[in-house]
């Protein structure tokens, strides 16, 4: 039960990291608003169905489209003129970061919301025990998910420029690539991958303004270990995450399920900082 | 140092010796608050301004300072002041161990360990509370046996200017001239024969000590050390105050401080929207005067002022 509760999450925690992961590999660029982006998410498709009444299965891609256009306009007016400047990416988007949350607490109000579920009932898993037919669709769409973006990345045009440009941005740019406009795309991207994130799992977990930065924590812990810029080592790393906290939250204590994470961070950088997955040399 | 600011430096410290005398008490804490605040956006500017590394643990070691120095003075009774030398060391332990791991791995490391190392350290003060009282709040004892904000004010402003004349002393020491040589040409400076690593990981524990001394002498003001000193709403506002202000500078952040801190004082009127709108604002710097207010002045006024 606390296995496969943790391979579901794992699987989530997967793609929430690989769109950090994605922006770090070719920008350079941390993602610290990530959290704040699966919070709106949720939010969104709760407001989309609740409020206006959308069908919850259209509200969810609607939802995840404006998260979408939300991370190419970050990227357009405040993250592209920071290339280069390691520095001053990571400080704008560590304030955006809280721009979003107080934001979102002023749009959303500070009260967990949960959009409706998609189906009900439980089903019986393999004579075991009864399991949430909910939970069993997130894990099901999240799987499609992972599996278009590595489609995606392996075998598009956008992938390749993607992969070039983080081998070697000038390279990429003498075979013409347009540089911008796949930043761009890709940041749009990751930031589609939280709200995607964010839309699947908000059914299961309310969101609320001041959960975001624990969405965001998880997701950095899964780059490290997976290894930045591994798609791999994002699932790896997603699936170990999972299964230790709701382990550790099961047997240890609920209360410390982030600390976890933490340890698991702080072991990473001990013995093998490049990761499961990354590259020895930086 | 110039001797033209020499004489603009003692200008400003007498001019910081007569607000008790006609402030009220209220704005007298004010001050006392952006002393606090000084101390961390300067020693926070150290690093990030100077080396060019992003530190989200700066509020967390201040929190380290003033819980250690909390709860030795509660449960073991000692004095106010060597608990805040402790608790200085402590925070000086865990910054030179942070750094120690990440910067070799380089700047992103850093900053994705700090943040979380503040949220762990939040989720443990807030679930130790049979120590720490969690989100009710520490209770500790102040440095006075009687009371009196004016005496705190002295004791800020000495603590305060102390920490930056060894700020200054560093930034125009032959380790600031490293600080920044690794700021401006990382490969250069390391092809010269200097250890970028050690230098950065020596700026980091120097700079988290003095915020573990800000938080130390904050809390035994305070007399109520909570969960808020170590958040990262907290950092926000220390980074804010260096950005506003203007990073990389001496003064960028002192000016900052003053500013957004007598500034939040006005906007509280209205609600809590001062963090919406310091975030708005540290936003537009960033993006537009990275230099901050300072360096939008000295332009201006094209002459060298700090």
């Amino acid at each position: 039960m606390y296995l496969t509760n943790g391979i579901v999450i794992g699987v989530i925690n997967a793609i929430s990291a690989i769109g950090v992961s994605l922006i770090v590999g070719i920008m350079k660029v941390v993602n610290f608003a990530h959290g704040e982006l699966y919070i709106f998410a949720g939010y969104f498709s709760y407001h989309l169905s609740v409020s206006l009444g959308v069908p919850p299965l259209l509200a969810m891609p609607l939802s995840i489209f404006l998260i979408f256009l939300i991370g190419i306009g970050m990227e357009r007016t405040l993250i592209r003129p920071t290339y280069g400047d390691e520095m001053y990416s990571l400080i704008i988007t560590f304030v955006l970061s809280i721009v979003l949350q107080n934001a979102a607490l002023l749009i959303f109000g500070p009260y967990p919301q949960k959009p409706p579920n998609w189906v009900t009932g439980a089903m019986n898993i393999f004579g075991l025990y009864h399991y949430g037919n909910q939970r069993i669709l997130s894990f099901f769409i999240s799987i499609g998910v992972l599996l278009s973006i590595f489609y995606l990345i392996k075998r598009t045009w956008f992938g390749k420029s993607i992969r070039a440009i983080s081998q070697d941005r000038e390279m990429a740019a003498l075979v013409g690539v347009d540089h911008l406009k796949v930043n761009m795309l890709a940041f749009g991207l990751g930031a589609a991958l939280a709200g995607a994130a964010g839309v699947v799992l908000s059914p299961i977990f309310p969101v609320t303004p001041s959960g975001s930065s624990s969405v965001s924590l998880n997701a950095f812990i899964v780059v490290v270990l997976g290894g930045m810029g591994s798609l791999k080592g994002c699932v790896v790393g997603g699936l170990i995450l999972g299964i230790l906290e709701n382990l550790g939250a099961a047997y240890i204590s609920t209360m410390y399920r982030h600390i976890f994470g933490f340890i698991i961070l702080i072991l990473v950088l001990v013995f093998r900082p490049w990761g499961l997955f990354g590259q020895k040399t930086q | 140092m110039g001797n033209k600011k020499l004489w603009i430096s003692f200008a400003f410290i007498i001019l910081a010796l007569f607000p008790p005398l006609f402030l009220s008490q209220y704005w007298l804490h004010v001050m006392i608050i952006s002393l606090f605040y000084v101390m961390m956006a300067s020693s926070w500017n150290l690093i990030a301004g100077f080396t060019g590394q992003v530190s989200f643990a700066h509020a967390a070691f201040s929190g380290m300072g003033a819980y250690t120095s909390g709860m030795l003075t509660v449960y073991l009774g000692l004095p106010p002041w060597l608990g805040i030398l402790i608790g200085t060391g402590v925070a000086a332990l865990l910054g030179f161990g942070l750094g120690y791991l990440c910067i070799r791995m380089g700047g992103i490391y850093l900053s994705l360990t700090t943040l979380g190392f503040s949220e762990i350290l939040r989720i443990i003060i807030t679930n130790e509370d049979q120590w720490t009282r969690g989100t009710m709040g520490l209770q500790v004892p102040g440095f006075f046996v009687e009371y009196s904000k004016t005496s705190y004010y002295y004791l800020f402003l000495i603590v305060t200017i102390l920490l930056l004349i060894v700020i200054y002393k560093i930034i125009h020491s032959e380790m600031g001239l490293t600080f920044r040589a690794v700021l401006n040409d990382e490969v250069a400076a390391s092809s010269s024969g200097i250890n970028t690593v050690r230098v950065r990981v020596l700026a980091f524990a120097i700079s988290s000590a003095m915020s573990g001394l800000a938080g130390g002498f904050y809390g035994h003001y305070l007399m109520l050390i909570t969960p808020d000193v170590p958040s990262l709403g907290q950092m926000f506002l220390v980074l804010a105050m260096a950005v506003i202000g203007g990073m990389g500078s001496f003064a960028g952040p002192i000016v900052g401080s003053f500013v957004l801190e007598i500034l939040s004082e006005y906007i509280r009127v209205y609600g809590e929207y001062h963090v919406l709108l310091f975030g708005l604002i540290a936003l537009a710097m960033a993006r537009f005067a990275p230099e901050g207010v300072v360096g939008i002045l000295r332009k201006k006024w094209r002459r060298e002022w700090a």
